[in-house]
């Protein structure tokens, strides 16, 4: 089998969410001296972006996201001692996620913590109608490098705006970016209150994560 | 080169040659036909999508001899509702607002709801509920539903007695956050069928469901049981199954409705699923990107809509709130782009009704 | 506000200004899609498919037939009353109606 076919068959696995493949491949991967980073690279992260791709498209659903995750997971574990001393870690970031004070929408917001996990970020969901005070709080305790603010109301909008200003007040505002979203959101609103962007769904909320944090 | 007036998805003005409209025209519904799998608009209804985009009113209008029913959702709320939601905060019975979109903007079917519109906090105030409804019917003429939002959500902690699925799913329990979705289903299922018993004992025409689907396939499984169970002991009922969003999420993934798995559905396989369980009207939604031009997204919704309208056997009143349908994401929807969107939906995608 | 009135003015049939409610029941009653339910109410009201949407036939005719109008006039069936005139027209139940019959039973 060659490289290009091993690499197929391991982002295969993890679209189709089967743990015991993905383990398996690895582990002829591994005999066969192909580099740790390269199988997590082109094998596990691309079956990831596969996964991705297919739930926006409505083909795949979220336990399945999870249960790819979870393959994933294991077979990044599986690498973690052939991975070289000097290699960047695997996260790609760290994200405190959370539906704005007085705002008691969860599921938009769940899945976004969900699918930003599912590719390779450390989340933070910090649940919804959140006091303000906390999102700050989560920051600065999870040393994150991006906030992502739900709001599916009018009415819960400016929250998010408060919280840029306390970002400001204490001096967080240039280490952290800030992402916002909910239904009344949109990229006009994000440029108002001068937060780094504003994502349309689950998929474009990973997508500008990655083109901010990555 | 001409240049006229239209909106981003976001309700900002925007100017387009007619060459960029109809590309964008294009390009959205490439998008919807590639996403459902379904037919291009053709060369003549991209066209009259031009015409009407460019047309120099400020309104359009359909052919005469082309209207068709409007119906209403979220109730009163748009007349009385003061918490910053799409209402003017006009202090006023529900009566009062009823009767005002039957005699003052001749609506063709009007809806009693509620202030917070999901279906279980009905049940505390079902008493009121009720008279409210006896007085309605008293002195109106149109047909008048009782509508609220299943709103699964409402069943998970902490407003419900079920575990959060996306807490447990975050943590890999994913069987364990498919019991709660299946147990919160069942709880839907059943408070939205005793609400229905009772507003019907008062003279209720039939139910709106408003925004099936929003807490993803559990919340459309648990409505379309309760349409199969209002359909058996009310066969009279009148039933209008309005979704959410054009995609069906699917956060369970697994639960299905007459053999059919429910997550992953679009507006055209939605639409037979709804007729089967026994609704009388199917409301469509194709959502508004805020990001696109006003075109784009009316060349999107029309082609999925017009799928939809052809594959129902029953009646379609589109969804064409804020957001949906081609009209942009603003509390105050240009009138503009109303208009068009309305038009459009009527005259291309051959609705029922709005 | 301006997205039901745009609505109403762009598409809509007018309620009970003209023959939008009877439509409406029809398919709400019937599962009658737009063009059925445009032919079934046109020929109980004997009137063309066109006129249904169009005031000046509709005015007089709901007054005549007792079917409820939308301005205030005197002594017309209003509410329960035109909605029992309604049931016959179309030859359909309607639930208020049926309640009522049986309050009063």
């Amino acid at each position: 089998m060659s490289k290009e076919e091993m690499f197929k068959e391991l982002s295969d696995a993890i679209v189709s969410c089967k743990q015991d493949l993905v383990l398996a491949v690895i582990e002829k991967a591994k005999s066969e001296g192909i580099a740790a980073p390269e199988i997590i690279e082109k094998g596990l992260a691309a079956g990831m972006n596969e996964v991705g791709i297919m739930f926006e498209r409505g083909k795949l659903f979220l336990p399945h996201v999870m249960m790819a995750s979870g393959a994933m997971e294991a077979g990044v574990k599986m690498l973690e001692d052939d991975m070289p001393t000097d290699a960047p870690s695997d996260k790609l970031g760290v994200i405190v996620n959370g539906t704005v004070e007085g705002d008691v929408h969860d599921i938009g917001k769940s899945i976004v913590s969900t699918m930003l996990q599912s590719s390779g970020f450390e989340v933070h969901d910090i649940g919804r109608d959140v006091p303000l005070q906390d999102f700050i709080a989560k920051i600065k305790e999870t040393d994150a490098n991006m906030v992502g603010m739900s709001a599916l109301m009018t009415t819960t909008m400016p929250g998010q705006k408060e919280i840029i200003e306390m970002l400001k007040e204490q001096g967080l505002r240039e280490k952290v970016k800030v992402m916002v979203g909910g239904a009344p959101a949109t990229q006009a609103w994000a440029d108002k209150i001068g937060a780094d962007c504003y994502a349309e769904n689950a998929s474009e909320a990973v997508a500008k994560a990655k083109e901010l944090l990555v | 080169m001409t240049e006229y007036a239209l909106r981003m998805g976001d309700g900002q003005r925007i100017f387009m040659t007619k060459e960029q409209i109809l590309t964008d025209l294009q390009e959205g519904m490439a998008d919807a036909a590639d996403l459902g799998t379904i037919p291009d608009l053709s060369g003549d209804e991209l066209d009259k999508l031009v015409d009407i985009i460019t047309t120099s009113s400020r309104m359009v209008g359909v052919e005469p001899g082309m209207e068709v029913p409007v119906t209403h959702d979220i109730s009163t709320i748009r007349i009385d509702g003061d918490q910053g939601n799409s209402g003017v905060g006009i202090p006023s019975s529900r009566l009062v607002g009823m009767m005002m979109h039957e005699r003052a903007f001749g609506a063709d079917t009007m809806e009693l709801g509620h202030i917070d519109y999901s279906y279980k906090p009905v049940k505390p105030i079902i008493s009121q509920e009720q008279q409210t409804m006896e007085v309605c019917q008293q002195n109106m003429i149109v047909p008048l539903l009782y509508g609220a939002m299943p709103n699964m959500g409402l069943y998970y902690t902490p407003d419900g007695p079920f575990p959060n699925p996306g807490d447990l799913m975050k943590s890999f329990k994913i069987k364990e956050a498919q019991e709660a979705m299946e147990g919160a289903a069942e709880h839907l299922t059943r408070d939205i069928v005793w609400i229905m018993q009772r507003m019907m004992a008062s003279g209720a025409d039939g139910i709106n469901f408003d925004t099936i689907g929003a807490a993803g396939d559990g919340d459309m499984f648990a409505s379309l049981h309760a349409i199969e169970q209002l359909r058996k002991e009310f066969p009279d009922i009148y039933i209008e199954t309005g979704m959410a969003g054009e995609l069906m999420l699917g956060l369970h993934g697994e639960m299905e409705y007459d053999g059919t798995v429910l997550a992953g559905l679009w507006p055209h396989e939605q639409a037979p699923l709804a007729a089967k369980a026994g609704s009388n009207v199917f409301g469509p939604v194709v959502n508004t990107n805020t990001s696109k031009s006003f075109a784009w997204n009316l060349g999107r919704a029309v082609t999925f809509i017009k799928e939809a309208v052809k594959a129902s056997t029953i009646p379609c009143h589109v969804n064409m709130g804020m957001g949906v349908g081609g009209i942009p994401m603003l509390e105050t929807p240009t009138i503009d782009a109303v208009s068009r969107a309305s038009k459009a939906m009527v005259e291309i995608a051959g609705v029922d009704g709005i | 506000m301006g997205m039901p009135i745009s609505h109403i003015m762009t598409s809509g049939m007018s309620g009970i200004r003209a023959a939008g409610d009877l439509v409406a029941r029809m398919e709400f009653s019937k599962s009658m899609r737009i063009g059925e339910a445009k032919d079934y109410v046109s020929k109980k009201l004997g009137v063309s498919t066109m006129d249904l949407s169009d005031e000046y036939v509709m005015r007089e005719l709901r007054e005549e037939l007792g079917l409820g109008v939308i301005t205030s006039v005197a002594g017309v069936p209003k509410g329960i009353a035109a909605k029992m005139n309604i049931e016959k027209l179309l030859d359909i139940k309607i639930n208020s109606c049926e309640m009522f019959r049986n309050k009063i039973a």
